[in-house]
């Protein structure tokens, strides 16, 4: 009788094990198929991400033409007209493509307040803008899909200039 | 379970990372950059700033700015190096009241705990932010050579933030961590960081205990100059642009701040492209101008000339780390170069071709690269963090297939089911048929390795499936699944399609080869490409010529009398041609041949449908992998 309820115990904690292990697996087994469901919308939103600033690189390289056309325009202008003309258009054009890309430019106004999540300082200068204002920007600053891929650099206004 | 957070609070710049899903990944910030400045700020605005936003507006506002702050963290205020650095550190810092160092920013004083601690929370907010989730505990590394002050210091600042540390781990530890060394045993390494202004280097021992399974990480011996960086290559660039520039131009732009900075941009992009070529043009139109016009600057640069410029900067950072390694306790670590197992490189700079192989030849040995070295410590750090959440010990290890298992199609190709490196339990299946006309059986043959042909991999069994009902070739069709369990048993078996017949076998061995078994494998398939690749492309276009042949015979027949007397002898000398070329191991001669009776038997097809609108049959398509028997 004795070795009966022996057995039978036996039996009933090995079940329990059987159950519990069960319960573990089926838990693993689940988790292990919604980590991979997660996985693939996170993969997918990755992937969004990466097409739209995987030309991040690129497009960065080219904002360095498009800084060398903006002082070739400002050293061509008085001297040849018609050349600075072609060059203004040339740049256009590429600032076209770029835009399609979702470049767009970051706009600057003289004696705004420096704004550090789109300004660069770069120096300061003295200016009719009161301290702390942006004097003048020295080289455009870049927006690609909402990311500052290039901030603005500028010259920061020391206060009014006393002559 | 809210994730804890591994940290490399760096000197320079900081980075983040976190178990997802048993791998470590890293964290962008806010401004989508993987590293953030470990800077802050005090605007002119009275607004506090951290990250690159400081950087931004550090030159209109040096006294404000706070960098460097790990320099002067947890330090006595006599301590030389915070009396070296006081002299060229542009913001104000003085003796604390406990004989420390407080740092003034704006119209307060700080303590370097303090300051620290604001690149911390930038860092929680912005990994909150990505996560979705909270975070409230970290892993921080700092340099082996802190004390214990410095550490302390570090995971006040942590608390400060907000974070509950749960541990304090050196930073060439967590490199070697991302590196693995969680799982080896008995170990020496040497760990060589080049960080934007530092340089360290490190010699751990690592442990393990048998008995109580537990494994020690002993750091032997550091060094290193805490003034030496990445940063001093970019200057050294520069500095020689500038001069070369004024050897051109006669123009001095050194005082040109928007000058400086497209010359530093070019510098970087300069440094960056010489780690993979070997010269590199230097070109900024429009960097200044004199009476006579605008002036450009055009200039190339090679890789031998980058570094002449920096080489006494590497000589020094290998002279410490010999130092580091050999020099008697307790300065070294008191052992030899090659005790030295494993290097591993740390810090943006190691990119640099000419540090890599300055290494190797210290150490005779391959130093270890594969992860971004501007994150490993990162990385390291998350996996320790891991480790403390039970992700890393309790994740299911799901171990991959060693080698390819291959079944053998026509020709003796072994044609891989489930290539090297493939995570188990996985299976594949695939359809194939016959290679002959009224085949009724066909022979599975399972071999494991990466050679191309059968005979040159490992034979794990073979087994018949016959009772396949006759009919031309390629029309049967034979199911052909792999199967391996989590435990590696593979299972293959074979069904005909048509009849229902299967065939299956088990093999319990099919990943228990030994390391060096598997090594030996992989390298006799490295060694035999070339080969190996001959042969397949040989016995590729005998299987063509062979389903040519089996084509325009079988044309013949179905066309019968159709087919004008002369047509058929030339096809029938055509397929003896190829019959005999394909004899013969001579690729081009074989494909000629196959092509000479194609367009022969082309002929045929158009002969028939100028004669006949029905047209006759098409034979049917040769199987793409037929099996032999």
């Amino acid at each position: 009788m004795d070795e009966e309820i022996k057995k039978e115990e036996g039996v009933s904690t090995e079940l329990d094990q059987c159950m519990r292990e069960r319960d573990e697996y089926l838990d693993g087994w689940r988790r292990a198929k919604a980590d991979l469901i997660n996985f693939k919308k996170e993969e997918a939103e990755r992937l969004g991400a990466l097409l739209r600033t995987g030309n991040e690189n690129i497009i960065r390289d080219l904002i360095t033409v498009l800084d060398s056309f903006d002082l070739g325009i400002i050293a061509t202008g008085e001297s040849n007209p018609a050349v600075m003309k072609g060059m203004v258009l040339i740049k256009t054009q590429l600032e076209d493509v770029l835009k399609r890309h979702g470049l767009e430019k970051i706009v600057v106004t003289k004696g705004e307040m420096f704004d550090p999540t789109k300004h660069e300082a770069i120096g300061e200068m003295g200016s009719e803008y009161p301290e702390g204002a942006v004097a003048e920007e020295v080289e455009r600053g870049y927006v690609l899909y909402g990311k500052v891929v290039r901030a603005a650099r500028v010259r920061v206004s020391k206060g009014e200039t006393k002559q | 379970m809210a994730k804890i957070l591994g940290i490399d609070l760096g000197t320079t710049n900081s980075a983040m990372s976190v178990m997802d899903g048993g791998e470590p990944k890293v964290l962008e910030n806010q401004e989508g950059n993987r590293t953030t400045p470990s800077i802050v700020a005090m605007s002119k605005a009275n607004e506090r700033l951290s990250g690159l936003l400081a950087k931004r507006q550090a030159v209109v506002n040096p006294k404000n700015t706070i960098f460097s702050v790990k320099r002067l963290i947890g330090r006595k205020w006599s301590d030389a190096e915070v009396q070296r650095d006081s002299k060229w550190l542009p913001y104000e810092i003085k003796e604390s009241a406990s004989g420390g160092v407080d740092v003034k920013m704006g119209d307060r004083w700080y303590t370097p705990e303090e300051i620290s601690s604001m690149i911390l929370q930038k860092l929680k907010v912005d990994a909150e932010a990505k996560l979705g989730e909270k975070v409230d505990e970290a892993v921080i590394t700092v340099p082996a050579y802190f004390d214990d002050s410095q550490r302390q210091a570090t995971k006040n600042a942590g608390e400060i933030a907000g974070f509950k540390v749960r541990r304090i781990i050196n930073e060439p530890t967590a490199a070697a961590f991302a590196y693995g060394a969680n799982r080896m045993k008995n170990e020496k390494i040497a760990v060589y960081d080049f960080g934007g202004g530092t340089f360290d280097i490190s010699v751990l021992e690592i442990g393990y205990d048998a008995e109580s399974k537990e494994q020690t990480v002993e750091v032997r011996a550091t060094g290193g100059d805490t003034h030496l960086g990445g940063d001093d290559f970019d200057k050294r660039i520069i500095d020689f642009l500038v001069s070369e520039y004024k050897k051109q131009e006669g123009i001095d732009i050194s005082k040109d701040p928007l000058a400086i900075q497209r010359l530093k941009e070019a510098a970087e992009r300069a440094k960056h492209e010489l780690s993979t070529s070997m010269e590199t043009e230097i070109n900024i139109p429009y960097i200044s101008s004199d009476a006579t016009g605008p002036k450009h600057f055009l200039l190339k640069l090679t890789r031998a000339k980058l570094e002449d410029l920096v080489r006494d900067l590497i000589d020094h950072s290998i002279e410490l780390v010999k130092e580091a390694v050999t020099a008697p306790q307790p300065k070294g670590a008191g052992m030899k170069l090659e005790d030295i197992n494993e290097v591993l490189l740390v810090g943006g700079q190691t990119r640099m071709p000419a540090i890599q192989e300055a290494v190797k030849k210290l150490f005779n040995k391959e130093p270890h690269k594969g992860i971004n070295p501007d994150e490993v410590v990162a990385i390291g750090a998350s996996i320790q963090a891991g480790i403390l959440q039970g992700d890393v010990k309790d994740i299911l290890l799901l171990d991959v297939t060693p080698l390819s298992l291959s079944i053998e199609t026509l020709g003796g190709v072994a044609t891989p089911m489930i290539p090297k490196n493939t995570t188990m339990p996985t299976a594949k299946t695939q359809v194939f048929s016959t290679a002959a006309d009224n085949q009724t059986s066909v022979e599975i043959h399972i071999g494991q390795g990466e050679r191309p042909m059968m005979s040159d991999n490992k034979t794990l069994a073979r087994f018949i499936l016959d009772g396949i009902p006759p009919s031309p070739r390629g029309m049967p069709q034979v199911e052909v699944t792999f199967d391996i369990d989590a435990n590696g048993i593979l299972s293959v078996s074979a069904k005909d399609k048509a009849s229902g017949k299967t065939q299956s076998v088990k093999i319990e061995a099919s990943t228990s080869l030994n390391k060096e078994e598997i090594e030996r494998l992989k390298q006799e398939a490295a060694q035999h490409a070339a080969e190996d690749e001959k042969k397949r492309a040989v016995i590729e276009v005998k299987n063509q010529a062979e389903s040519m042949i089996y084509v325009a015979e079988k044309s013949l027949r179905d066309a019968g009398d159709k087919v004008p007397a002369d047509m058929k002898e030339n096809i029938e000398k055509k397929i003896v041609a190829l019959k005999e070329a394909k004899e013969k191991d001579d690729v081009e001669a074989i494909k000629n041949t196959t092509q000479d009776l194609s367009s022969e038997l082309q002929k045929i097809g158009e002969m028939m449908y100028k004669d006949n609108k029905s047209g006759p049959e098409a034979g049917p398509e040769a199987p793409s992998e037929p099996k032999t028997e």
